[in-house]
């Protein structure tokens, strides 16, 4: 049975078995303020082994399934893939080892934010930056109206912090 | 290599720089990017007058706290 999206139990399920990763995708822009609506987790995991162990266990406890019903086997599946698509009791998990226009979770934890969720999770996010940078990398016509509200996001944020002085 | 080292460029007024205290010139950051490697391309493209309303829902979205927008995302799925 396909579950309810409920990020909350995805992120549980992360933070029990100690798994890092960083949130992008819709829901990680819906936490920047973008205003959308989202079906689903999207992660960029450390590709560690421990982590990736660790991340099994997780999806295990997710009753994660690839899309022909089989349970992922992480190692194989990540291999030469985009992205990895599952669906879980607690609705759709996207694994995204290396999104577009980054070199992964190292190159996007350095920027990322841990906000505060409640029930105890501050999972960390991509920076609003990196979001820009992941979708302006796909350049899909998909991407474009997310992009440019994310641009008018950077624009109203650089507009409220002050104005720095230019030097002559 | 050192962004000072690579520019020559005195290490205080670079802190200044990243601390977005001060902004370098034009001229200045073409030629902090040179050190680097770099160039700057610049080029101009039609401006975009910002959407009103979008702006409003935006706004109203910052003066949230995450928690808050996600709660707000679950309930407009949950309508």
């Amino acid at each position: 049975m396909d579950g309810e999206f409920d990020p909350y139990a995805l992120l549980h399920a992360l933070e029990r078995q100690r798994v890092t990763y960083v949130v992008i995708g819709g829901l990680g822009r819906v936490l920047h303020g973008s205003g959308e609506v989202t079906d689903g987790l999207d992660i960029v995991p450390s590709t560690r082994e421990e982590n990736l162990r660790r991340l099994g266990l997780a999806l295990e406890d997710l009753n994660a399934r690839r899309a022909d019903g089989k349970p992922p086997a992480l190692e194989r599946d990540l291999v030469g893939r985009g992205v990895l698509e599952l669906t879980t009791d607690s609705g759709e998990l996207k694994i995204v080892p290396e999104p577009s226009g980054t070199q992964g979770y190292d190159d996007l934890r350095r920027r990322a934010e841990r906000p505060p969720l409640g029930q105890g999770l501050r999972p960390a996010v991509a920076s609003l930056d990196d979001h820009a940078r992941m979708l302006a990398a796909l350049d899909r016509e998909q991407g474009r109206e997310p992009l440019a509200v994310l641009q008018r996001l950077i624009e109203l944020e650089h507009s409220l912090r002050r104005t720095p002085s230019i030097e002559l | 290599m050192q962004l000072a080292e690579r520019s020559g460029k005195d290490r205080a007024q670079i802190a200044r720089w990243e601390r977005d205290s001060v902004t370098p010139s034009l001229e200045t950051l073409r030629e902090l990017l040179h050190a680097c490697g770099f160039d700057l391309d610049l080029s101009l493209v039609p401006y975009r007058i910002p959407d009103a309303a979008l702006d409003v829902r935006l706004g109203k979205a910052q003066e949230q706290t995450p928690q808050e927008r996600l709660q707000a995302m679950l309930n407009a799925r949950g309508r």
